[in-house]
């Protein structure tokens, strides 16, 4: 048996006597992304904290390449490359200059390696400039770049997406998928957005409370349970055929419905819209179950 | 050992990179430009005893001080010193050297006072900054114990303190030279003491002097460092540490009656309140208590910092 990149062990956090994180466990294997996700204060950033030995671990540990953090934390962290929260680097130094500091930290990182992260990260043009003047996504990717010098074996990206625009957060993405291909890394990335992330992770974890609600594979889908999204106008006309004519329970949300229903009767319901002088202007399946369970345990979709 | 050189080259790329560094560094610079300026049109540089006749000069000199006694009380007061110096270089056949650049560096040694003050704002904010701007996370997940990152901030503090000395001291040097000349390259000056006056090489009562400052500095440095450790805020260290720097001494002035003076830190940071027959500020000081005690705060200074440091969780600001 192979050891997993890292490996969660009935990990625990209470400060004063408030359990934040009530025994999570799990592992995470090389090359694959695990998505963390769950809404604000469930415990992401808590759990990151004692991932990378930043807080105490009040019960269980954190095994990284099978090194413990808590008793062999050198070995362990050495393995690990994080952003945790913000990628807060020295706004007064420049792209490079923070590459530099850093790399003098660890042991075996070469100049050449110092390039080749910069240009994973496609960061060339921007990494001689002030990181002060950088806009959010280049501080993101500096941070990344920044975490990757080593050569981890594990990178732990909080909330990458958060504060990027559509375009920002689809480039985050394709780095990240890119990234755990070319450098072989484990990738642990937490979101509260479900939807920003799902598309690139391999598997995906819910926390709610401090505690792991959901754990499953991406991909791995109810055919018999999908929810299928259309963007349709005159909606609410749309909405009560549906419901009328297929008996389909229809949720309306920001212009959109969604409803279960097989796969294989879509092709009846839109084509009854159309005849209807319904426009359809998208449609689209989303992975049912993963949606719907966090739909469920969250209470909402997206939740700030 | 080589990886603790390349974390104390970290900070100190961190020090120097940032524009309040060089400020500071400019001002320091300003001050002692403005110093030797004002020397050089305000004080007696010992210009008159330059000739064959600066006996007559001397005698000269304490004849004219004499009557100004008999009409200026406040001249009465203070001249007998100056008559006594000059009877000093008479009796004894030394003439007087002229004011030289190394006078000017024993003067600028009260310029360390400004050196511990800047020491003190490096020391407050190189824990404390990495918090306020979060970097202290990416900092902490290297592997590196966190003493090695605690051991490697506080020499570089004490290196920017050894730095400004340096600094300061050779930037004296320079500007004296140009204002004053360099003059001899050993020269003697009189001091008084308990026991009346004596002859002293210069130099070496500069080094005095500037040895004796390292003591505060280090301190009141040490100080600063402990606070930005244990509150993560950098005001609050630099404010505290220049506060007890500066008010110290008024403190123990009220307190010197008390039985537990001698205990305070600000009571034991001067150590040449015992030099030349001095007597100490405080009842029952002595030169090994005092090195005792302050033996005693640095070490609580540092035990705390690490302890604190090494062991608090980091989380939230
Ligand atoms: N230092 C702390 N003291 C007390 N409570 C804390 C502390 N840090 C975090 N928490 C609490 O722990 C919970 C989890 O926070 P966090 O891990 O930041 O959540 P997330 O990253 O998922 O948004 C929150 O309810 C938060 O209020
Ligand atoms: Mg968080």
């Amino acid at each position: 048996m192979t050891v997993a990149a890292m490996e969660l062990v009935n990990l625990k956090k209470s400060i004063g006597n408030k359990d934040i994180i009530k025994g999570l466990s799990f592992s995470i294997n090389r090359g694959e992304v695990f998505g963390f996700i769950g809404p604000n204060g469930a415990g992401k950033t808590t759990t990151i904290r004692m991932m990378v030995g930043l807080i105490n671990i009040s019960e269980g540990d954190v095994l990284i390449q099978g090194h413990s953090i808590k008793k062999d934390f050198k070995q362990a962290v050495r393995e690990v490359g994080a952003i945790v929260e913000n990628p807060e680097m020295y706004p007064f130094m420049t792209g490079w200059q923070n590459l530099k500091h850093y790399a003098r930290m660890m042991p075996g990182v070469t100049e050449e390696r110092m390039l080749k992260v910069v240009k994973l990260m496609g960061m060339e043009k921007a990494i001689k400039e002030k990181v002060g003047k950088y806009s959010l996504g280049m501080r993101q990717r500096l941070g990344i770049a920044q975490a990757l010098l080593h050569k981890p074996s594990i990178l732990i990206l909080d909330e990458p997406t958060n504060g990027l625009d559509p375009a920002g957060i689809r480039e985050m993405r394709a780095h990240i998928r890119h990234l755990a291909r070319e450098e072989n890394v484990a990738v642990i990335v937490s979101s509260h957005l479900l939807s920003e992330i799902e598309q690139m992770c391999d598997r995906i974890g819910v926390i709610k409370n401090g505690e792991m609600v959901t754990l499953q594979q991406v991909g791995a889908q109810d055919n018999d349970n999908l929810v299928h999204q259309l963007t349709v106008t005159p909606i609410t006309k749309a909405k009560q055929f549906i419901q009328e004519e297929f008996a389909l329970q229809v949720v309306e949300q920001d212009g959109i419905l969604s409803f279960h229903c097989k796969k294989e009767q879509m092709p009846a319901v839109i084509k009854s819209l159309v005849e209807n002088n319904c426009s359809i202007y998208e449609a689209n399946v989303v992975n049912g179950t993963l949606e719907d369970q966090f739909f469920e345990l969250i209470g909402e979709n997206t939740i700030e | 050992m080589s990886r603790l050189f390349k974390l104390i080259q970290n900070e100190q790329a961190k020090i120097y990179i940032r524009k309040s560094t060089w400020i500071m560094y400019i001002i320091l610079f300003a001050i002692i430009i403005a110093g030797a300026f004002l020397t050089d049109k305000f004080s007696d540089l010992n210009e008159d005893y330059q000739g064959d006749d600066w006996r007559e000069v001397l005698q000269e000199e304490n004849k004219d001080l004499q009557k100004e006694m008999e009409k200026d009380e406040y001249a009465a007061s203070i001249n007998p010193e100056t008559i006594a110096k000059n009877n000093y270089y008479l009796e004894n056949d030394i003439q007087p050297a002229p004011y030289g650049t190394w006078n000017f560096v024993t003067e600028n040694a009260v310029l360390m006072m400004l050196v511990s003050l800047l020491t003190i704002i490096v020391a407050g904010g190189i824990i404390a900054n990495e918090f306020r701007w979060g970097s202290i996370k990416l900092l902490l997940i290297r592997p590196i114990s966190r003493s090695g990152i605690l051991l490697s901030k506080y020499l570089a503090t004490l290196l920017f303190g050894l730095y400004t000395t340096i600094f300061l001291f050779i930037t004296s040097w320079i500007v004296g030279a140009i204002f004053f000349g360099v003059g001899d390259m050993n020269p003697e000056i009189v001091k008084q003491t308990a026991n009346g006056f004596t002859s002293v090489s210069l130099l070496q009562e500069t080094f005095t002097q500037y040895g004796y400052q390292l003591v505060p500095l280090i301190m009141m440095t040490t100080l600063a460092f402990m606070i930005s450790a244990v509150f993560r805020n950098s005001s609050l260290a630099i404010g505290i540490s220049i506060f007890l720097m500066m008010g110290g001494n008024t403190f123990i002035g009220f307190l010197a009656e008390k039985e537990w003076a001698k205990y305070i830190l600000f009571a034991n940071l001067d150590l040449s309140q015992f030099a030349d027959g001095r007597t100490p500020m405080v009842n029952g000081l002595t030169l090994e208590f005092s090195i005792t005690m302050l033996a005693i705060y640095y070490v609580v200074f540092l035990a705390m910092s690490w302890i604190i440091f090494t062991k608090r969780d980091v989380a939230g600001q």
